[in-house]
């Protein structure tokens, strides 16, 4: 059933919404993006044995080396002059690649000159005398990565820049990225939500606990999985699968199945329920939702481990 | 064709604003009835236009206190429809979550709007447009805003009625934090709240002004908003041709000064009617409906009662 979801519907849809720039849009026939690039190609190399899939794959290779910025950044949109998030994301499809170790590495010092708001001088001293500064319980000691430059860190950006990092070879680190991945990972333990699980960042507002969301607690298990002892983790796993029967969206059911086979958690019936959930037409039919089910329903998962855990840590 | 540019007036320069309150006790209630009513009094210029209601979907909500119920979204569609627009979509860009499939199917707006593929809009992800922020009250100087709202040709802000832990309240001026796109900008769009909330939402007013307000004020949210509050009865829609009105005539309800409200006092300035004696009332008065909602300590001074 898996193998049908994948051949008939995810990979036909990612092969139709390509655009003639090579790159794809959040949705079929919009402006191309490194975001839904990045997980449309990933998902075709990964699943796809025929050659003019993994030709649409190697195309958007360029579009994505030609979307880089002169800081070595990429953009969330191509009107936007700033870096983003994306640049983790473009660095890992790019990683490992022939031809693309400048970007990767341009990428890589860019991310590691990049940081977040709430880590600069100045804004620690100010929030010390802030008046709302109670209203979040989170250290700011701890710091990872921001979805835009100079805002604040967030889950999500937090666990692509660790995953890239762990996935690239040590000689293409810059020296200071060995503390930036420490005081990420344990921003990631202190974002954790009280009962396990992670939302986009805010674990307690005002002393009420947030609710975790599946998309973040998926990336942010993902990103620790070379620290599969570590309680946090453990209670995060056991949020995921108690939740993930109850989830009616397609991007979150496949990201939460990547979790759960990336930790080689059993999930019984959540592949037939990610084939009920493309069975109804009425989706809204995202790219990178279609390329994690994709991802999720593939047998292989070397998208993942492009580097063996742990290399840089 | 694109939207035309906001006019930024001062308020002597501006006609009277229309603002209607209407009794609504609970979502069984014929909510399409009580709104055709209220927009065909108030007669908004949709015949043969496309208009885009921008409501304000969080996620799940099983006690209703959080999103614009799915209901008087579904009202409004339908009464716009029963005045001539020729479209009608729904569009919004959940802040907090990524996953907008998640957030509508959680709400269960299915049930009351019926297939969504070509009727709702991701405005997270939606096609951009470079917008140059005329009002710079901001650090902002640009925003990237999706082509959707920025090719409606009447755009509604519908949000909930709630209290808000930064801004005070959230109501259809703070909505439009909503057509800002996460995929430009992440989840949460952080820019905005480096940039100072309450001056974001004035830059993106200036920029986006609605065309017309409708306040799910049936169940609200005191306490500390716009996710962890409480729910707060309230039993009202409000409904105006002038956000800024509208939001002044919430405040009133729920028995808040507007005029202390940061980002409201500096939209009279520019963007619509804050003083009650340039708003003409419609059906239920302030007073008779005036339901205090709980704030935060940061916010007391908000409160009419001191």
């Amino acid at each position: 059933m898996g193998s049908a979801l994948l051949q008939e519907i995810c990979l036909p849809f990612l092969l139709g919404a390509q655009n003639s720039d090579h790159g794809w849009g959040f949705h079929a026939g919009s402006v191309s993006r490194v975001e839904p690039t990045v997980w449309a190609l990933t998902a075709l190399r990964e699943c796809s044995a025929l050659p003019q899939q993994q030709d649409s794959a190697t195309r958007a290779l360029q579009y994505l080396a030609a979307a880089q910025s002169t800081d070595g950044s990429w953009p969330s949109s191509p009107e936007i002059a700033d870096g983003s998030w994306v640049t983790s994301l473009a660095c890992w499809a790019l990683l490992g690649r022939d031809g693309y170790l400048t970007n990767v590495t341009r990428g890589l010092d860019w991310l590691t000159q990049d940081v977040p708001g709430e880590a600069r001088f100045l804004r620690r001293i100010m929030h010390r005398f802030m008046k709302n500064n109670k209203l979040a319980s989170q250290n700011d000691a701890y710091f990872g990565w921001s979805w835009t430059p100079g805002t604040a860190s967030w889950v999500e950006p937090t666990a692509y820049a660790i995953i890239l990092i762990l996935n690239s070879p040590p000689e293409l680190l810059p020296p200071k990225i060995t503390r930036r991945l420490r005081l990420a990972e344990t921003m990631l333990y202190d974002r954790m939500c009280p009962g396990g699980g992670w939302n986009c960042g805010n674990p307690m507002v005002y002393g009420v606990a947030g609710e975790p969301q599946t998309v973040p607690t998926a990336w942010a298990l993902l990103a620790l999985r070379h620290r599969r002892e570590r309680p946090e983790v453990h209670k995060s796993l056991q949020w995921l699968v108690e939740n993930s029967r109850a989830i009616r969206s397609p991007g979150s059911l496949a990201l939460a199945l990547i979790a759960l086979r990336a930790y080689q958690f059993p999930h019984p019936g959540l592949a037939e329920s990610l084939h009920a959930l493309y069975d109804d037409k009425e989706i809204l039919w995202n790219v990178p939702d279609v390329a994690w089910g994709a991802l999720a329903l593939s047998s292989t998962a070397k998208w993942l481990d492009r580097n063996p855990v742990g290399t840089a840590a | 064709m694109p939207r035309p540019a906001v006019v930024l007036a001062p308020p002597f320069s501006r006609d009277l604003s229309r603002v209607a309150i209407r009794r609504v006790p609970h979502y069984q209630s014929d909510i399409a009835a009580v709104l055709f009513e209220t927009l065909s009094e108030l007669n908004p210029p949709v015949l043969g236009k496309t208009v885009l209601l921008k409501p304000n979907f969080v996620g799940a909500d099983p006690l209703g206190m959080t999103n614009t119920h799915p209901a008087v979204v579904g009202a409004a569609r339908e009464a716009f429809l029963r005045l001539g627009a020729a479209t009608v979509l729904v569009g919004e860009g959940p802040a907090m979550d990524r996953d907008t499939q998640a957030v509508v199917e959680s709400i269960e707006l299915r049930a009351y709007l019926g297939p969504l593929a070509k009727l709702f809009v991701d405005l997270n992800t939606d096609d951009v447009e470079r917008v140059i922020l005329k009002t710079r009250a901001s650090r902002l100087s640009e925003l990237y805003l999706p082509k959707t709202v920025l090719g409606a040709d009447f755009l509604v802000s519908m949000p909930k009625m709630k209290t808000h832990h930064w801004a005070g309240v959230t109501l259809s001026l703070k909505n439009m934090f909503g057509v800002v796109p996460g995929a430009c900008y992440g989840w949460p769009k952080n820019v905005l709240h480096w940039a100072g909330i309450d001056h974001a939402i004035l830059d993106i007013n200036a920029a986006v002004r609605p065309d017309f307000a409708i306040v799910d004020g049936i169940v609200g949210m005191e306490g500390n908003g716009p996710i962890q509050g409480i729910s707060k009865p309230c039993g009202v829609l409000v409904v105006g041709d002038d956000p800024v009105a509208v939001d002044a005539t919430c405040a009133r309800v729920m028995g808040l000064l507007p005029q202390k409200i940061k980002y409201l006092a500096r939209a009279a300035t520019l963007l619509g009617h804050l003083d009650e004696e340039k708003i003409r009332q419609i059906g239920e008065t302030i007073s008779s409906t005036r339901t205090p909602f709980a704030v935060l300590d940061a916010f007391k001074q908000l409160r009419a009662d001191g």
